[in-house]
């Protein structure tokens, strides 16, 4: 935070200002267009000729779709940590991580939502939802709340992306037109008035008192579609709790991804700085030990009474078929990040960007450890069911979906970031006139503001 | 000598239980062999005439595999009036699974109906090349089954009368024997001590009603059955009557129109309504508050002055 003193407001404001794609940039956006493409040939074969393109069936009739559905809304839980939780609890430091947060947020819950849909088979039936859901169903609750997260997760990127919007209209010349006339239709009434101000500061307040609630919500309830059930593995009053943890975990793994990438290719070294990759490596740490916790509660329990009908399930977990995965998510997503963050070496920019990547991907794993396993061992026995249906493994239809799906939330963080900048240039500058001016955190520098 | 005498009846013992064992080897294989030996299809036609329907003639057809009947399905039956001729056709029918089929006397037959008072009906089952045909008949004489009710000294009583047509009057029939029962969801529930109940010389059978605290529906009413069942000469009768003997019982509302967990979206809880709605009005409430604040930035943007520096 310190080198802000050093960088004068025209150096910050061109540094985080959104630049055009280079090379790279293109390869990359064109890279992650074809997957989406691809995905969406997928889907259209799906539209076509239905789920039977899928491998889903009468056991397994939640695949590898509700996985990443749980993946992303999930990840979509850091948008409440990094910009609620950090402002509600004054972190000064939380500036150039809270726009990362809330565009992985908005674009993750929107693909949560775009792959219910993919799992319904016929889209149309989310129509029927509304009008024949009951309201009885955590099915329901899960629509209502994802649709309310979604629309304040959107406010809340909205609101504070006003004041920079409103400086890139006035750089019109160096930004060029592309964008302007998006930019003019956001943010040409900002003027930052004393009134203008306190009332967006008021809304933020606002929306971040909201959005922690609706943010427990979301996942809350989404565990609830699987905890309400009676199943092995389901059965249990541990999984809003379990499902909230390991939703921190995945989200500060994917902010710490995102800032590793962002600095590097921004070159955003005076504004990403090494103290956060430090803070939010402890804060990661943290979490990997609360999931962990939860996680211990999940299995050992279980594993300890053993029960017949969730004897073939535990073993199956344990050491059978899916034990490779089952020790790989525990691993690879919780300990050894833990491992590597818990010496100050190891929350260093790239140790802490491989610790991310290692929990992103363990956390994709045990969501689909969550679903499969389950599905595939009822309470009521098999009968005269073909057998296939005792296992599944995603059609490459479902994996091209998935992984466009994963290609559209990144395609969506790119062209944000193409648009709009990524560090508040606005919070950026008072925090700057904060340490410069008084040596106070940003909360002083701004009730000092109020005061004055 | 005394062990030689031992051995002479233990010996004598032995043959005797090696004659009952190769008996009853013999018995079992003999009752087994008949088991296993299927008889010809049967045909049977019996006529009923339900409580306020149209009178109806019912064929069965079965085989007997070892000590049992059962079901003969998919037969082709025709069934005639007096005798197997075309003009004489009532309808056609083909056994189901149970090994049955019905035919309602049809309009075309309300004239004969009128003007006879004993008739025959046929049935015929012209079967696959190799096997015998099936046949069978039925002759009946019209009677008229009525129940009803009178109170004596207090004491309520369920009184049927049987009456048969002769010439052009309806005439009692006695040494009947007929159910008099309340009807019910599986089966008919006598009404007194006695299953059966046999018909005098005024053709009048009677029972006193001892089911006082029978359920009946919600103003305690009942119906109340009275039978003749499979008889030789009038077939089937079943005549019924309503009456308010019953004790009244509330319906039960029905379990899945309750507002409960897993009932339909109409009948959800009100806790669960007003929950899930207040919260989602909350929540909104505060995003559309938000639009709003969003509009007056916005307002005061268009109407207020303007700040240079950001």
């Amino acid at each position: 935070m310190k080198n802000l003193q050093n960088l004068s407001e025209d150096q910050i404001t061109a540094d985080l200002l959104p630049q055009k794609f280079g090379r790279r940039g293109k390869i990359w956006t064109a890279g992650l267009i074809v997957i989406c493409c691809i995905g969406a040939f997928a889907y259209i074969k799906q539209l076509r000729e239905g789920l039977v393109v899928t491998n889903m069936g009468d056991y397994a009739s939640w695949g590898i779709y509700i996985s990443n559905f749980v993946f992303f809304v999930a990840v979509s839980l850091v948008g409440s940590l990094i910009t609620a939780i950090f402002r509600l609890s004054g972190v000064p430091w939380r500036t150039p991580l809270t726009r990362i947060a809330e565009i992985i947020a908005v674009s993750n819950i929107t693909f949560a939502a775009l792959i219910i849909i993919v799992d319904m088979g016929r889209p149309e039936r989310l129509y029927f939802l509304f009008t024949h859901g009951r309201l009885q169903s955590p099915i329901m609750w899960d629509v209502i709340v994802i649709t309310t997260y979604f629309f304040l997760s959107l406010l809340l990127l909205y609101i504070t992306l006003i004041p920079d919007v409103k400086l890139m209209i006035s750089l019109k010349d160096k930004l060029g037109k592309p964008f302007s006339k998006l930019y003019k239709w956001m943010a040409s009434f900002w003027q930052g008035t004393e009134a203008q101000e306190k009332i967006r500061n008021k809304s933020i307040t606002i929306l971040c008192v909201t959005i922690v609630p609706v943010a427990f919500c979301i996942h809350t309830v989404t565990s609830w579609l699987f905890a309400t059930t009676y199943r092995p593995g389901w059965d249990s009053t541990n999984f809003g709790a379990y499902f909230v943890s390991g939703a921190f975990l995945v989200g500060a793994g994917a902010v710490g991804i995102a800032m590793f990438v962002y600095r590097r290719v921004y070159k955003l070294e005076n504004y990403i700085t090494d103290d956060h990759f430090d803070k939010m490596g402890k804060i990661t740490v943290m979490l990997a030990l609360l999931y962990l916790y939860f996680n211990v509660n999940e299995f050992l329990v279980p594993a300890f009474k053993m029960k017949e009908e969730e004897k073939a399930y535990l073993n199956g977990l344990f050491t059978g078929d899916y034990s490779i995965m089952f020790w790989f998510a525990i691993m690879v997503g919780m300990i050894i990040p833990t491992l590597v963050l818990i010496n100050k070496k190891g929350r260093k920019p790239l140790p802490m960007f491989i610790a991310g990547v290692m929990i992103v991907v363990g956390a994709w794993f045990k969501r689909y450890l969550i679903v499969t396993p389950t599905m595939l061992h009822p309470l009521l026995p098999k009968y005269n069911s073909p057998l296939r249906f005792n296992h599944y493994f995603p059609s490459w239809e479902e994996w091209a979906i998935t992984i466009g799906s994963m290609a559209g939330v990144l395609l969506i963080i790119t062209f944000f970031t193409r648009v709009f900048p990524i560090i508040s240039i606005y919070k950026t500058l008072e925090d700057k006139h904060a340490i410069t001016n008084k040596n106070e955190t940003t909360e002083q520098y701004e009730s000092n503001l109020q005061v004055s | 000598m005394k062990q030689l005498n031992n051995m002479k009846v233990i010996y004598k013992y032995l043959k005797l239980v090696i004659s009952l064992v190769l008996l009853l080897g013999i018995s079992i294989d003999t009752i087994q062999a008949q088991d296993s030996v299927a008889s010809k299809t049967q045909l049977i036609i019996s006529y009923f005439l339900p409580a306020n329907k149209v009178p109806y003639l019912e064929v069965t057809t079965r085989k007997k595999i070892g000590r049992k009947f059962e079901a003969v399905k998919n037969i082709p039956v025709d069934i005639y009036f007096n005798e197997a001729d075309p003009n004489n056709l009532l309808g056609k029918v083909i056994t189901d699974t149970i090994g049955k089929g019905r035919i309602g006397l049809p309009p075309s037959f309300k004239n004969t109906w009128d003007s006879l008072n004993e008739f025959k009906f046929l049935a015929q089952s012209e079967l696959p090349a190799g096997q015998d045909a099936l046949s069978a008949d039925i002759t009946i004489k019209k009677a008229i089954l009525s129940v009803d009710t009178t109170s004596v000294d207090g004491t309520r009583m369920v009184t049927a009368e049987l009456k048969e047509k002769n010439g052009n009057d309806w005439v009692p029939v006695k040494d009947i024997d007929m159910k008099l029962a309340v009807k019910r969801m599986d089966a008919n529930l006598s009404v007194g001590d006695k299953d059966f109940y046999t018909s005098d010389s005024t053709g009048v059978s009677s029972a006193e009603f001892k089911k006082d605290s029978i359920p009946g529906d919600k103003k305690g009413m009942i119906t109340l059955v009275a039978e003749v069942d499979d008889n030789d000469t009038y077939g089937n009768l079943v005549t019924e009557k309503a009456v308010n003997w019953g004790k009244a019982i509330a319906p039960q509302k029905d379990f899945f129109a309750q507002r409960t967990l897993w009932a339909i979206r109409s009948e959800t809880p009100i806790w669960l309504l007003f929950t899930v709605w207040g919260i989602a009005i909350g929540i909104w409430g505060t995003i559309i508050y938000l639009v709003i604040q969003i509009l007056k930035i916005r307002k005061l943007g268009v109407s207020g002055p303007i700040k240079e520096d950001l």
